[in-house]
């Protein structure tokens, strides 16, 4: 097989980088542009991976007729339902997409249920009890097993299950590649429009943004809601891509704490530092995982905590010496009134 | 004597929070920053009481000095070299938390390469490790039984002392009551916040050495306390010593004792779900008090916002 480590590793970078790409542009919109401190991101991240992780399975095993219990008997009926994909693509393809948009509809709830606290507190006090929403998911999942088989978790079905082995996870990657770009392109023709502005303007002074009659908390619920969604969609990708979900994978440091580390890297309020962040973030993660063995001998403990360490010095040496990150934000590109831009302009200006 | 294990358990887990909320509470009166990082302080202490027994050979309570030393020192300079400077530039509250939970990932990651140079350099276990057959007796009792209740009332004690009678608690108060006009006043208000880190991360210490004789002690145990700590000093209202002490003890008693009481109600199942205790009162105490216990008005007559 020509296809060797080498590119196992370049589709899994991508599937990784396309996830937190998404999370991490719904982070920004959040704290980046609204300046809401959300330390619960992983709240809609898992709520995501948890709707991918209960709904499309039991579809599957109704529409097919599989018996079985779906959760003590997970594996035997999730590998069913991945047989009878085989022979169901479009099938799969239609609920796959059902269940993007039901875990959108479930993160949109949770983030109602966390903009109760997002309208009545401000600053440390907020951040803490959105952390405490996000953990107490975690401690849900990872005991309520009907939702995602505790502690053992579940297999998540392969709506790509018709291609063969390597094809299926370079075309999940490219998929997961696709959804990034959509939400890249949403969230900037987002934060460009009169949202947009209001967002900054209610951020850098939300006394000011009220007596020029702006709604702030109206605006901040709506934001918390989009990007609640828009997070629970990168989670589900997530859980279908790695085809499992276990409630212990959705804590704090990976879905919260790593999220913010990489935005502040790469800008705040800068999607295009979204980006940088992010490939930096997971392009070390990932080499450090690859050449781990490398390691082994030359330093007296598991490598693992070498990449905390310099993660962690990396972000304190960002927020002390240079705290704009990377790309720096910028005023929102404006086009002159009436000036004409051709379709491949317009296009492009979503870029720039 | 027969002690059901569980209020051995809660009596030392409440003191354990008790004192850790004191020092959460001494460094947020000061700059207004949760520190996310408090409760690994707290593990610092542990691996310093490790090192202690097993290594040194010496008794687990020759520790506390030590461990007050360094966590009190780690977190110094987590506000000097960090949280001073960021402040000094204006930085928002969320960032300056942001830079302690970043503190505290680069200390977990640094309790976890001690651990494992303590496992390859002496054999000794140094993950999910317990002390607890180096604890002395005491009338037949484990000794944390009663040095850490002992502990708080000698470290309430003496604090409430020092903030009442002494030149430098008076200044203190002053310095968190309004910083301005103390500094106006000759008060050395950073040197002031200063000893408030050494002492709140010094408290950790000392916690964090007392818990190593009763709990297992992991690298990873700071997040996993971190959501009690701040629960049990929101609930006492975040900027009260005296609140710290009762939203410790109530947080404390309220994990280990409601859970047991519930899952004897309600059935065994729900023991797994004690986790939610604490973040269930974070979330109440800061939509209905929110000013915690030390914002309540007790007498009736007094009653009324």
């Amino acid at each position: 097989m020509a296809a060797g480590a080498e590119l196992v590793f370049l589709v899994d970078l991508l599937a990784i980088f396309a996830v937190y790409v998404i999370v991490n542009l719904s982070l920004n919109l959040e704290f980046g542009y609204t300046g809401i401190p959300n330390f619960g991101k992983v709240l809609a991240v898992a709520a995501g991976a948890f709707v991918a992780a209960s709904v499309p399975g039991r579809i599957f095993a109704g529409m097919a007729g599989i018996e079985g219990d779906y959760i003590t008997e997970n594996v035997l009926v999730v590998s069913q339902v991945n047989a009878w994909l085989v022979d169901n693509a479009g099938i799969g393809i239609g609920v796959f997409l059902l269940t993007l948009a039901v875990a959108a509809g479930a993160g949109a709830l949770l983030g109602i249920a966390s903009s109760y606290p997002v309208a009545r507190l401000r600053g440390d006090y907020l951040a803490i009890t959105l952390l405490a929403f996000g953990e107490g998911i975690r401690i849900i999942g990872n005991n309520y097993e009907p939702l995602v088989g505790g502690t053992l978790g579940v297999q998540v079905p392969d709506p790509l299950a018709f291609l063969p082995g390597e094809a299926r996870f370079a075309a999940a990657s490219l998929l997961l590649a696709a959804g990034a770009i959509a939400v890249y392109v949403y969230s900037e023709r987002l934060v460009r429009s009169p949202l947009g502005r209001m967002l900054r303007a209610i951020r850098d002074d939300e006394t000011a943004a009220g007596a020029l009659g702006k709604d702030p908390r109206g605006a901040r619920v709506r934001i918390i809601m989009i990007s609640a969604a828009i997070a629970a969609i990168g989670g589900a990708l997530y859980a279908f891509y790695v085809g499992s979900t276990i409630a212990f994978a959705y804590d704090r440091a990976s879905w919260t704490f790593w999220p913010f580390l990489m935005i502040l890297i790469g800008g705040l309020a800068n999607n295009k530092g979204v980006l940088v962040g992010t490939f930096a973030f997971v392009l070390i993660r990932k080499l450090i995982t690859f050449y781990k063995e490398s390691f082994e001998g030359i330093v007296p403990f598991d490598v693992i905590w070498l990449d905390f360490l310099l993660l962690g010095a990396v972000l304190l040496a960002i927020l002390l010496y240079r705290p704009q990150g990377i790309m720096v934000e910028k005023p929102t590109h404006t086009v002159r009134l009436g000036e004409k831009r051709t379709p491949l302009q317009r296009l492009l200006d979503i870029f720039r | 004597m027969a002690l059901d294990p569980i209020f051995s358990d809660a009596v030392i887990f409440a003191s354990l929070l008790t004192l850790l909320s004191i020092g959460l509470t001494l460094t947020y009166i000061t700059t207004r920053v949760p520190n996310f990082a408090h409760a690994s302080l707290a593990t610092i202490g542990m691996y310093v009481a490790l090192v202690a027994t097993h290594i040194w050979g010496t008794a687990p309570y020759a520790a506390i000095p030590v461990a007050f030393c360094i966590s009190g020192l780690v977190a110094l300079a987590l506000y000097v070299m960090i949280l001073r400077p960021l402040i000094r530039r204006g930085a928002t509250q969320a960032i300056q938390m942001i830079a302690t939970l970043a503190f505290d990932i680069v200390l977990i990651a640094a309790l976890n390469i001690a651990a494992d140079y303590i496992v390859r350099a002496t054999q000794v276990s140094a993950r999910e490790f317990t002390l607890r057959s180096y604890d002395l007796e005491v009338a037949g009792l484990p000794m944390v039984l009663v040095a850490a209740p002992a502990a708080i009332a000698i470290l309430a004690v003496s604090l409430h002392l020092v903030l009442s009678r002494t030149r430098f608690g008076i200044a203190m108060r002053a310095s968190t009551e309004n910083a301005d006009l103390a500094e106006s006043v000759g008060i050395n208000v950073k040197r002031v916040y200063a000893v408030s880190w050494l002492l709140g991360g010094g408290f950790a210490g000392v916690a964090g050495s007392l818990i190593a004789l009763w709990f297992e002690g992991d690298p990873n145990f700071g997040p996993v306390l971190i959501p009690s700590v701040f629960a049990a000093s929101i609930v006492g209202g975040f900027m009260s010593i005296h609140g710290a002490i009762a939203g410790g003890i109530l947080v404390g008693l309220a994990e280990v004792l409601g859970t047991r009481f519930l899952a004897g109600e309600i059935g065994p199942w729900l023991i797994a779900y004690r986790p939610l205790i604490p973040l269930a009162l974070i979330v109440a105490t800061l939509f209905l008090a929110p000013r915690g216990l030390a914002g309540i008005r007790w007498r009736r007559n007094g009653g009324g916002r």
